[in-house]
């Protein structure tokens, strides 16, 4: 199928690709269908793609890239609309923003995703986490002065 | 907003499958029980309206904006969740 999308112009994707959000998202409640696109240029990101609002779209990292121990305990009620038993199953993403001149991660409500069943939901894990976790650029390592 | 008055171990019904029960009353504080389907997400009200901002926000990012974010990394060790770990 084809849709527009204002970032990325015309695009196909397979029907099969789609992922069904069956409650959207919090503010996105009418965006049902998504699709998930690779970014051509940035190995770190994806775009969760509206395939409803052709302006609407999430840029999406794998968590534990730039947080390497990001643990998260989502509760089985939040799981069970997936049809997932094993939150091993899952692919587990998190939402980019911007908050001043930082990009930010949101751990607390990560995205879920069942791979197999083509379904997706974003979820609010227990426990202290930010919901906008900021990035930085990486520093340098700190010489020893001679 | 309807407001109804109830005691402790006393509930209410919302639609025909959610139930919200009145399970203790300490102080100023009230704990709520509340049994609903499970795709029916059931959240403090602050923290549903915070994610849907940051939801939102989220949505006007353009892919200039995340260009460099390969080279990015965590600000700081990352606060912990709690319990068993996926």
């Amino acid at each position: 199928m084809r849709i527009n999308t204002t970032r990325f112009g015309r695009i196909d994707i397979e029907a099969d690709d789609v992922l069904h959000f069956i409650s959207g998202l919090p503010g996105l409640e009418d965006c049902r269908e998504w699709a998930l696109l690779a970014d051509s240029t940035n190995d770190a990101l994806g775009w969760l793609q509206s395939t409803t609002r052709c302006d609407v779209a999430l840029a999406v990292v794998c968590p534990r890239r730039f947080v390497p121990d990001y643990q998260v305990r989502i509760p089985r009620s939040e799981l069970t609309p997936l049809a997932m038993r094993n939150v091993q199953d899952a692919q587990l993403l998190v939402i980019v923003a911007r908050h001043g001149k930082n990009l930010t991660l949101n751990l607390k409500a990560p995205i879920v995703i069942n791979v197999e069943a083509r379904t997706g939901r974003q979820v609010v894990a227990s426990g202290d986490l930010p919901m906008n976790y900021e990035l930085i650029h990486e520093r340098p390592p700190l010489k020893k002065s001679a | 907003m309807l407001v109804l008055s109830r005691q402790r171990d006393e509930s209410i019904m919302i639609g025909d499958n959610i139930v919200v029960t009145i399970v203790d009353i300490r102080g100023d504080k009230v704990r709520l029980g509340i049994n609903a389907p499970s795709e029916v997400p059931v959240h403090r009200q602050e923290v549903y309206e915070a994610i849907q901002r940051e939801n939102l926000r989220a949505s006007r990012l353009d892919p200039d904006e995340t260009r460099d974010i390969g080279k990015l990394a965590g600000r700081r060790p990352m606060p912990g969740g709690d319990g068993p770990r996926r």
